[in-house]
């Protein structure tokens, strides 16, 4: 993709991940957004874009995604987007609208109540419905069959699964957005039963409520709201079949397509904040990036210390943005999956002005 | 939570109609009749059949061709709890599996006794149910040395699968909002409780606890009563389609209301036992209560932006002469 215009995040917030937050989805967003435009001198009516992601069918609300709004202004109207997805998607659709370099400013926001619901019923609902919503097959039971098919290609041990959940909850102890934080050990996790073998719970992610979002801005417009912008200097997204027979389950080909793309598979990257949703998955997206040991992987303890589905991958870019802003990192990436085992990814790259 | 309110749990249901085409077609029929199909696409057997290549994503042609029962297991996982949709109440293990004569694998069940029982290469073959319809669902899975023989009753006159049904239902457990709950228990006392915008002063009802124009939070202290009367804004009358769910059957009025004391409109107020021809905007309008004990707020969940049917018997004309247009309350916009 040729980029003709730079695109930076100027301001991010996110909500604490809660198991079960006793509010509105609109009331979280609207702490992210009236925290965003706290951060920068803007009025929310002189901002260009608004998208928001959502999906109706955690919370059981049948166009939740309308009483969103409120949280953003809905008066004077603005103008809105919004996709079914994670709000890194929607930050995607922002950035593409950026670049045709008519507007200035663009305000994403995600939010997601699974608490409601039950995600291992909502989930199959988004696979195949003749083949697999019939059978139930959740995200559960596709990351086990992953796990199982990593373990019989030899390219990971359920030690390998142990080791990424206890390094993933010893770093969330240094967030204070975390749900799920602990210092507990590799051998202590293994001697827990299975859930859906060869994954156990503590290789699943929470169940959460939040929300996050970002302003993006363009150019000269991000130098004036921003002392320190954090620019997207490349972001793709590709998809894989949503038949799992036609996959090979051990590897990411539309993760590795995009790092490719985006020229980031050489081990260039200093942070990574990968959405692992389940604990394979970090083999797996670690092998397609081409990441080393010089990439701190999920310093936020990633999602399966904090998953608030919609607002996870959202949650990675700012997780990743904000290591950028502080001098930790000189080039991060974002990463974000959507359907069962890894079925679609989006990475961004995200680089200070120095 | 209060002990005076109901927990607010609801069913939250889609019925799914979808036409099967002319490759899932064939495939859910011979389920129904107790076989499985793949198609042929180039040199390649797919099962599932697939209705594009996926390598070119040109569109198959229907070439169905046999495959299994018979079949050995790619992947497995076991099930240890399984979440209630799936096909099996009791621990099983789901994999992918190649049927003999397909050369991809399928998603699905095998019922077994233990997890080591089904593993990457264990042989298995298809279990027809009794009771089949043409769904995915019609078959699972054993290990070999499990299968029993089947005596299949087919209907050899029955007519293709053209269309089949896939109702969804969610369990929605959603604890009633702070808010909410004052606004509930003040309505089986006979009060309705709005809630005042610290930032605009304008008063909400129900509120949603916030003030949606001016995006600030509120909180119990802007909670305010409000009267029971209040003036028609706007009507319409509706003819009930038939729908699932539907409860009713004929033509209504649904009128939006401002209650007196408050700046918001009340939606979703309907009104069975005054004509149509003598129901106007600016109409005056007093609410009548069910007697204390006899109401109930089942209706009302996190959303519900109206005063229940249950609480509310129905709204009578005050007497009052109507307000002129020019003189409606001007709502919070």
């Amino acid at each position: 993709m040729q980029l003709n215009e730079d695109i930076a995040i100027v301001a991010m917030s996110q909500t604490p991940s809660h198991r079960r937050y006793n509010d509105s989805e609109v009331s979280l967003i609207m702490d992210c957004v009236n925290d965003v435009l706290s951060q920068v001198d803007i009025d929310r009516h002189d901002i260009d874009f608004t998208i928001a992601g959502s999906a109706d069918y955690l919370s059981g609300m049948p166009f939740a995604f309308v009483a969103n709004i409120d949280a953003v202004g809905a008066w004077p109207p603005v103008y809105e987007s919004h996709v079914e997805m994670d709000g890194a998607f929607a930050m995607f659709e922002a950035f593409v609208r950026l670049q045709m370099g008519d507007i200035d400013t663009a305000f994403v926001s995600a939010s997601g109540k699974s608490s409601p619901g039950n995600p291992r019923h909502v989930f199959p609902l988004q696979g195949d419905p003749y083949y697999s919503a019939p059978l139930g097959l959740d995200s559960v039971t596709m990351a086990g069959l992953q796990a199982q098919a990593l373990i019989d290609a030899g390219k990971a041990t359920e030690e390998d699964f142990a080791q990424v959940v206890s390094r993933s909850r010893r770093s969330a102890l240094d967030n204070p957005n975390a749900q799920v934080a602990k210092d507990v050990s590799v051998d202590e996790l293994l001697a827990k039963p299975y859930h859906t073998a060869p994954l156990r719970n503590h290789d699943l992610p929470p169940i959460s409520d939040g929300a996050a979002a970002v302003l993006l801005a363009r150019g000269d417009k991000a130098r004036e709201l921003c002392e320190n912008p954090v620019w997207i200097t490349g972001i793709d997204h590709r998809l894989e079949s949503h038949h799992a027979g036609l996959r090979d389950l051990t590897t990411s080909v539309s993760t590795r397509a995009c790092a490719e793309h985006l020229g980031v598979a050489d081990g260039s990257l200093d942070v990574a904040e990968l959405c692992v949703n389940y604990s394979p998955e970090e083999i797996i997206l670690a092998e397609s990036l081409n990441l080393g040991d010089n990439t701190v992987i999920n310093p936020s303890g990633g999602p399966l210390a904090a998953h608030p589905v919609i607002a996870t991958g959202l949650i990675r870019v700012i997780e990743a943005a904000t290591r950028v802003r502080d001098g930790e990192a000189g080039k991060a990436l974002a990463h974000c999956s959507s359907g069962a085992a890894l079925q679609q990814n989006l990475i961004a790259v995200l680089e200070g002005d120095a | 939570m209060s002990d005076t309110l109901p927990s607010n749990t609801n069913v939250l249901e889609f019925p799914y109609t979808r036409t099967t085409g002319p490759i899932l077609g064939p495939f859910l029929t011979a389920l129904r009749d107790g076989s499985i199909l793949g198609n042929r696409i180039g040199d390649k057997v797919y099962c599932p059949p697939l209705e594009f290549d996926p390598d070119t994503f040109a569109s198959a042609e229907p070439d169905m061709v046999p495959v299994g029962p018979g079949g050995e297991v790619v992947t497995a996982t076991w099930v240890a709890h399984p979440s209630g949709k799936h096909p099996f109440d009791d621990p099983f293990a789901m994999a992918l599996i190649k049927l003999d004569g397909a050369d991809t694998p399928l998603v699905h069940a095998v019922k077994a006794s233990a997890a080591d029982a089904v593993v990457k290469g264990t042989r298995v073959t298809a279990q027809f149910r009794d009771e089949r319809e043409g769904a995915i669902t019609d078959v699972y899975f054993v290990p070999e040395a499990d299968a029993v023989d089947q005596d299949l009753a087919v209907d050899p006159a029955a007519e293709p699968v053209k269309i089949t049904t896939h109702p969804i239902a969610l369990t929605i457990d959603d604890p009633y909002f702070p808010h909410k709950i004052r606004f509930a228990e003040a309505l089986l006392e006979g009060r309705i409780v709005g809630q005042r915008s610290p930032a605009s002063g304008k008063v909400y009802v129900p509120s949603r606890g916030y003030d949606p124009m001016e995006r600030v939070r509120m909180s119990e202290a802007d909670d305010v009563e409000v009267a029971d009367t209040g003036t028609v804004i706007s009507f319409t009358q509706l003819a009930p389609i038939q729908y699932h769910g539907q409860t009713e059957t004929e033509p209504f009025i649904r009128c939006s209301v401002i209650l007196d004391g408050a700046d918001s409109p009340l939606g979703g107020i309907d009104i069975k036992h005054i004509p149509v021809e003598e129901f106007r905007v600016g109409m005056r309008l007093q609410a009548v209560w069910r007697p204390a004990g006899e109401r109930k707020i089942d209706e009302l969940d996190n959303r519900f932006g109206s005063l229940p049917a249950g609480v509310i018997e129905r709204w009578d004309h005050t007497g009052e002469p109507d307000v002129a247009t020019a003189d409606l309350p001007k709502g919070t916009f």
